[in-house]
């Protein structure tokens, strides 16, 4: 044995792990949307930044609906802050997750009736048993919205006591809403 | 004279639904009762759900259109009007001022029918057959109209991202004047028939009480908020359209009972009807379509946008990847939001009363479910 035949097998595999070219996609390229804060927005934009302060990672947003990412750790507090302060975020309007392959993406849409004002909250969680905390002990509207997403995505929420299936029937295998389940070839009920 | 009880009771578990005839729809509710009072309500749903947000990914922006049509299927027009409108703000294109007023009568003429259904079935639930003949009576003569401008009585897909699909028939304005007349007569005539009835007053006055904060908290929306005096409509509060142009007052309720949130809905079809009316007065020449590709693909990013459904806030949460079709979209279903509120409001009344408490939140279980 050579001294280089180590050195050989060790780049092999290294080579085999690289990930395979995507095929080439069809069509027109991806245009990327610029994101553009109104006049409003910004307002409500720096009003959020100041509530939040260190605990944002990321912030953008179009027309008047600021977003801010934030930690998955954190979006308790975060939202906890955006109720209680100034910005009387009285409302969670919308929760959402979206499947991004690699991460689920929490979104939460938060709406004031005092202001008439929007903020949009985003959380990073990883693909792989994704859990959240639950905000169900600041808004009622919490309950349902987690056990859909809990339903459909497999985000698991700690703190909400009720984590039966909503949407669908109970002993349902899988999470439908996520990009890996199959729209068809599945086994009828 | 109190009513101290005389024996030891037991709770008892009550099953209503799928198939009942007073949930509007394949709605299960287990009630815990205590004799004829109700202790806790636990609501399952979901026997309708067909996945409409995964298969939307799936499908082409234009063909979502048409899913939209069967998410909420008594307010179609509405349901479309929140997608396209969704579609052109990740677009960035704006529908020119004629489709815009196009959109705007169709969608608060089915407002109308949508709340007429509601009057109508809403009666039947406490007991009353007549009203519902009234309500299909004139809501039939909207869908008439409905039939002639988009060819289809309820899944029409006649809105599209930038405008709508055809213009409307010559003969729309002066079908729309005639309409709108006989309309407001009918709902004249069910107002007057329940809304004084001393038997629906008995049966809805101080019932299902929800305050103002709980409501927010609970995410309801629409009427069901506006019920318990909280001003919110996205009409007003975040508008949209030619709405801004047109004059017209939002009718807020007090008590938060099951009384004020139908007559919201009366009160509601008299103002969209005067709002059809400055529309027709208002209604320009012009192109119907926003110029541009026929095929929507927008750039990558995301949007949100709402809307004011017949039974609330209606929200879009569109994410693009810059193909020709939705990366995710996601729909805030009013009514399903509106039931979050319903254990709140029926802990404490008669079994009787959930009924009507579950009537007066008009949900659509097509919407609920998605």
């Amino acid at each position: 044995m050579t001294e280089q035949d180590p050195k050989a097998a060790a780049e092999a595999p290294k080579e085999a792990a690289a990930p395979a070219e995507k095929p080439a996609r069809h069509g027109p390229p991806i245009v990327i949307a610029e994101e553009v804060l109104n006049e409003r927005g910004e307002q409500t934009a720096a009003q959020l930044a100041s509530t939040l302060g260190t605990l944002v990672l990321d912030s953008a947003g179009r027309e008047d609906n600021p977003w801010v990412r934030v930690d998955a750790k954190e979006l308790h507090a975060a939202a906890k802050k955006c109720r209680d302060g100034e910005m009387g975020m009285d409302m969670l309007n919308l929760m959402l997750a979206v499947d991004w392959v690699d991460r689920i993406q929490m979104i939460y849409v938060l709406y004031s009736t005092t202001n008439n004002r929007k903020v949009i909250l985003k959380a990073d969680l990883p693909a792989e048993s994704p859990a959240i905390d639950s905000l169900t002990d600041l808004w009622e509207a919490a309950t349902w919205y987690e056990r859909e997403t809990h339903d459909l995505f497999g985000v698991d929420f700690p703190g909400n006591s009720d984590m039966s299936p909503l949407l669908l029937y109970e002993g349902f295998e899988g999470h439908p809403g996520l990009k890996s389940y199959p729209l068809n070839d599945y086994e009828e009920w | 004279m109190t009513t101290e009880p005389q024996f030891e009771t037991v709770d008892m578990m009550l099953n209503m639904g799928p198939q009942h005839p007073a949930t509007h729809g394949v709605f299960r509710m287990v009630l815990k009762v205590d004799g004829e009072k109700v202790i806790d309500v636990i609501p399952h749903i979901g026997y309708l759900h067909r996945g409409t947000e995964r298969l939307a990914e799936v499908e082409t922006y234009g063909q979502v259109i048409t899913l939209f049509d069967r998410v909420d299927y008594i307010a179609n027009l509405n349901n479309e009007l929140a997608f396209v409108r969704a579609g052109e703000q990740i677009m960035e294109v704006e529908a020119p001022e004629r489709a815009q007023y196009i959109r705007v009568i169709l969608a608060e003429l089915n407002r109308v029918a949508s709340h007429l259904l509601f009057i109508g079935t809403y009666a039947i639930d406490l007991g009353a057959m007549t009203p519902v003949m009234y309500g299909f009576r004139e809501r039939e003569r909207i869908q008439n109209l409905f039939e002639h401008v988009t060819g289809a009585r309820m899944m029409h897909n006649y809105m599209r991202i930038g405008g709508v699909k055809a213009d409307v028939p010559d003969d729309f304005v002066p079908w729309v004047r005639q309409l709108i007349g006989e309309v407001r007569k009918g709902v004249e005539e069910c107002d007057k028939l329940l809304s004084t009835n001393e038997v629906f007053l008995g049966r809805t006055r101080g019932v299902g009480v929800i305050d103002g904060p709980t409501a927010i908290s609970c995410g309801l929306s629409g009427p069901s908020l506006r019920g318990s005096g909280v001003p919110y409509d996205v009409r007003k509060d975040d508008p949209y359209e030619i709405y801004p142009y047109l004059n017209y007052k939002v009718p807020v309720g007090e008590n938060g009972d099951c009384w004020d949130r139908y007559y919201l809905r009366m009160l509601e079809c008299y103002e969209s009807l005067s709002m059809i009316e400055q529309c027709l007065d208002q209604f320009p020449e012009g192109p119907i379509m926003a110029a541009g590709r026929r095929i929507a693909r927008p750039p990558a990013g995301e949007v949100f946008s709402h809307s004011e459904n017949p039974r609330g806030d209606l929200g879009v949460y569109l994410v693009s990847d810059g193909t020709d079709k939705p990366y995710r979209v996601k729909i805030r279903p009013p009514s399903f939001c509106n039931l979050v509120g319903l254990a709140t409001m029926t802990r404490g009344s008669y079994i009787a009363d959930a009924v009507a408490i579950l009537g007066s939140l008009d949900i659509v279980l097509g919407e609920v479910d998605r």
